[in-house]
């Protein structure tokens, strides 16, 4: 019965999106940025308000009306959340290179991202001449929508998630997919060759770090038997990263990659291909594409945090404090890669991808498979797993020395002799 | 029924504007581009162009060094080296010890600043914002020394013909002695961070090769030319100043690609500051500062003189023609960044567009040295 | 691999040190003494007037040509209160063309024209940045304020005085020492 509730939001969603664009796109021109996005977007959430508590309670009766509560809380709460790694990014990268990150804009410049929104929204609205409007217009909500659609089978804890569904880690990992066409449709609706080259890449990578990421995934649902998130979470006994060491390595880098994070960060690098598939949105669609990358960044943390760290289990605290402590962690170690490491060509990008990840992964697999058969105890797959890390980290390392570039020094008086 | 056309492919154009983050400056780059290959490149220069030689003829020789640090502006005081140098030569001046200590230790640092910076700009080329964070902290200690002594922190008009503008400040010897041992430790970290880091190799190693014979047929000369296997440092062999009373080591790479050129001038920042710990050993502790033959207006007798510093781009020479008179009759200068970027067609054979960047960057050219 | 954690680990130590900004314009980080402001004019107090006498080297050595200046008789040296028989009379400087190299100062006869310490002279207007004789006398009294200045020989004087008292009194502390 509830999934009425959540077919339900959905319809509206649409229909308030679908009513969103087109107001936006007729009266943007004519009103100017802040207005007409701002009347869009509140016509767009009353329309979709009303016609979604029409559906349900004529579905389900007035009880509905708590699992609506619940979806427009989860909104809510990732827009917030988006703020907070929003700040938490660039005081983090700030301090990381011994700077002190915003400090203006409120205390601690805690509302620096509510002026990056503002000033988003209020900036103009510029559409290329030779851009295809519809496909221009429609691409961000493409990448944006699905992102925020994911989280309704996300849990939070054992009670908190809205619709705990058998199959959650295929919803999961099937609705995180549809967002790549968004940015392939941003591309071309541009009409620029930077947007069409840039997306050409995005689409390249995020496509092949598909595969690790799905494989890695296939191999906890495997070690727990279920897809049901709430029941990998449950039995994780001990937690799957030390069952399974080179797989939360693989789905760190395949999410690293997924989300577009340095070291894979090159289809939006702004020092080559200026923006990449996102080089003509200013303003508001730009916050669109912006948002999106900010709650896959969460969703690959709380993925991460569900099937490989315990989810919500530890002592003493809350469980919910446990997730969302688990899960910025994740996202600090995320914004440490950031800061460290400079950012891999395309080139190299996809080789890693296909030829150390994918093997890898399909490795794990087996690795799994194989444990599972036997009913090997969790240590033996537990040595096996940092067996193969261990090894290929060996290798890679020997590659690199035997190709140790070398520096000669020459003693400044042996040339001056030499003439 | 129409017969169907042969698929036309061609090379797209893209263009590397003037307005660029990472062109260096003010340098436009014509790539044609085929998918990630690149086919063909054209650089344009002269954004930059102030007509500084002929902005000396009409200057005296006191206004002239203004001139010169605005050439190479990462290098003030190995610019204005090189002029005075120059001067100095043709008139006969020796300058007074303490005065050409003064100026090696003052031309190592800004060595230093200026290796800094092309730090600072290659992590960010490669995309790693980090390292020029770093960097810079280092650059900000360096340059209050600077504004110590001469009083800017960038264009100090302070070496004069015959020596220096002033006597440096008091505190002078202990202030350098105190920052080499924070500089030793920045460079190490910027070292740690970037220097065997995977992801930097894979990067630079291997990209935009030259061979020494290329390098030498282009005129290329500094790192570039030491990062191909040649240790030609105009330091070493044609010492100039007081060079040859100092002991150091000439980096030398291997393969002449951005790996070895980053590298050189890593090392080089550490061979400088051990060359700043020889000068201020070897400095006298008083002495006059300007060569008591100079005046404030020097008028060189009538004559030709060339003369050749190792800047930290290359190999900065100075070709001066003097009428007598209190202003030159020609400047001709040579700077090391326009023959280093000539070589850039050579550099980004087939290679791709995400190296472009790195290999001008690699390059470490100077838009003010290129354009004068 | 080796090479990356070390990278991490170094970025990781650098995040709990103390941020090195300075957060201006609260805080502003302390100029040297030789710093190199824009030029201003300084006064003599003694005879209650600018040391400049309007004698333009300065004007004539300047790289840019960014100042102007026209000098008259000083009545002050009619009536005999001064030393200088020509005062300066009108000074401007066009501050968007000063390359602030300093030549001026190290030109001028007179100590009549100094560095100060004022760089923060923004304004809203394309040709705001003209400073005339009186802003400029202005800034030059800020910086005798703020420095102590006093023009070369006074200075050259009690560097000499100084050196000579420091030669003079060791026979007084030695005999402390023996007896």
């Amino acid at each position: 019965m509830p999934e009425i509730a959540v077919l339900a939001f959905v319809a509206g969603v649409v229909l308030a999106f679908g009513l969103f664009s087109t107001l936006a796109i007729a009266l943007v021109p004519v009103l100017g940025s802040g207005w007409g996005w701002g009347i869009g977007m509140g016509t767009a959430a009353v329309a979709g308000t009303v016609v979604v508590l029409l559906l349900t309670v004529a579905g389900l009766g007035l009880q509905a009306l708590a699992y609506i509560g619940g979806l427009f809380a989860l909104v809510t709460f990732l827009s917030l959340v988006t703020f907070a790694l929003v700040w938490l990014e660039r005081k983090y990268l700030g301090r990381l290179q011994q700077r002190l990150g915003p400090t203006r804009v409120g205390p601690f410049g805690l509302l620096q991202p509510v002026a990056d929104a503002v000033k988003l929204l209020l900036k103009e609205d510029i559409v290329p001449a030779w851009a295809d409007r519809v496909v221009f217009w429609v691409a961000p909500l493409i990448a944006f929508v699905p992102a925020f659609m994911v989280w309704v089978t996300v849990p939070f804890s054992r009670d908190l998630v809205l619709r705990n569904l058998d199959l959650g880690l295929l919803y999961v990992v099937a609705f995180s997919v549809v967002g790549i066409t968004g940015l392939l449709v941003a591309g071309w609706g541009s009409a620029n060759k930077y947007g069409v080259l840039g997306s050409l890449r995005s689409a390249a990578q995020l496509i092949s770090y598909e595969i690790p990421l799905i494989v890695v995934a296939l191999t906890i649902a495997m070690l727990a038997g279920t897809l049901n998130l709430v029941e990998i979470v449950e039995r994780q006994r001990p937690i799957y990263a030390l069952v399974q060491p080179l797989g939360l390595f693989l789905f760190l880098l395949a999410g690293l990659a997924e989300v577009g994070r340095t070291p894979f960060d090159i289809y939006h690098a702004e020092s080559e291909i200026v923006g990449g598939p996102f080089v003509e949105y200013s303003g508001a669609h730009w916050a669109a594409f912006y948002l999106a990358e900010y709650v896959n960044t969460f969703l690959v943390a709380a993925l991460t945090t569900l099937l490989f760290l315990g989810g919500w289990k530890g002592p003493l605290l809350p469980p919910v404090v446990w997730f969302l402590l688990k899960t910025f962690g994740v996202v600090v170690v995320m914004f440490w890669f950031r800061g460290t490491f400079p950012r891999l060509r395309i080139d190299q990008l996809m080789a890693l991808g296909w030829q150390m990840l994918v093997p890898l992964s399909f490795l794990t697999l087996l690795l799994t498979g194989v444990a599972l058969y036997y009913r090997w105890p969790w240590w033996g797959l537990s040595l096996a797993s940092t067996a193969v890390l261990v090894g290929v980290g060996w290798l890679v390392h020997q590659q690199a020395s035997r190709q140790r570039p070398v520096l000669r020094l020459i003693p400044a008086r042996e040339v001056r002799s030499a003439g | 029924m129409a017969e169907a056309r042969p698929l036309e492919v061609r090379e797209i154009l893209v263009n590397m504007g003037p307005q660029h983050p990472s062109t260096h400056g003010v340098f436009r780059m014509v790539l044609w581009v085929d998918g990630e290959r690149i086919v063909r490149v054209e650089p344009h220069i002269g954004y930059l162009h102030r007509g500084s030689e002929k902005l000396c003829e009409g200057e005296t020789y006191l206004q002239i060094p203004t001139l010169f640090d605005r050439l190479d502006y990462l290098s003030n005081f190995n610019n204005e080296l090189a002029f005075c140098l120059a001067v100095e030569k043709l008139m006969g001046l020796e300058v007074p010890e303490r005065a050409a200590y003064v100026r090696v230790i003052l031309c190592e640092l800004n060595r230093i600043a200026s290796h800094l910076m092309f730090y600072a700009a290659f992590g960010l080329d490669v995309g790693a914002m980090t390292p020029s964070m770093y960097a810079f902290r280092e650059r900000e200690r360096i340059q209050q020394v600077f504004e110590a002594v001469s009083g800017a922190r960038m264009m100090h008009d302070y070496f004069r013909v015959g020596g220096l503008r002033q006597p440096p400040p008091d505190d002078f010897k202990e202030r350098v002695q105190r920052l080499l041992p924070l500089l030793e430790k920045g460079i190490n970290e910027c070292d740690t961070l970037l220097t065997h880091n995977e992801v930097f190799l894979a990067r630079t190693r291997g990209i935009g090769k030259i061979s020494p014979q290329e390098a030498i047929a282009w005129g290329m000369t500094g790192p570039c030319l030491r990062a191909c296997g040649v240790p030609y440092d105009i330091r070493a062999v044609e010492p100039y100043s007081l060079y040859d009373r100092f002991d150091f080591a000439i980096p030398v790479g291997a393969q002449g690609d951005c790996w070895d050129r980053y590298m050189v001038r890593v090392e080089e920042m550490r061979q400088s500051i051990h060359i700043i710990r020889q000068a201020l050993q070897q400095m006298p502790e008083e002495g006059p500062v300007l060569t008591p033959g100079a005046r404030r207006l020097p008028r060189p007798p009538k004559g030709e003189v060339y003369v050749r510093t190792e800047n930290p781009r290359g190999e900065l020479g100075v070709y001066l023609v003097s009428d007598g008179s209190e202003r030159p009759y020609r400047v001709k200068i040579r700077a090391p960044s326009f023959a280093n970027l000539q070589a850039l067609p050579v550099l980004m054979r087939d290679c791709y567009v995400a190296d472009a960047v790195v290999i001008l960057g690699s390059l470490d050219i100077v838009l003010g040295d290129v354009d004068r | 691999m080796l090479a990356s954690v070390k990278g991490l680990f170094l970025t990781l130590r650098t995040t709990f040190r103390r941020p090195v900004t300075a957060q201006y314009p609260k805080e502003h980080l302390p100029l040297q003494p030789r710093y190199m402001g824009f030029p201003a004019l300084t006064w003599d107090y003694t005879v209650g007037e600018p040391y400049c006498t309007g004698c333009m080297v300065c004007v004539r050595y300047c790289p840019t040509q960014c100042m102007s200046a026209t000098m008259k008789d000083n009545p002050l040296f009619k009536e005999g209160k001064s030393p200088r028989r020509k005062i300066v009379e009108s000074f401007e400087i066009n501050l968007n063309r000063c390359i602030v190299c300093g030549i001026c100062v190290e030109v001028c006869n007179f100590d009549a024209i100094v560095m100060s310490h004022e760089h923060e002279l923004s304004t809203f207007r394309r040709d705001g940045r003209r400073v005339r004789l009186e802003q400029l006398l202005e800034m030059g009294k800020r910086y005798q304020a703020l420095t102590g200045w006093r023009p070369e020989a006074e200075r050259k004087a009690e560097q000499e005085k100084g050196r000579l008292a420091a030669a003079a009194t060791p026979s007084t502390s030695s005999q402390t020492g023996t007896s």
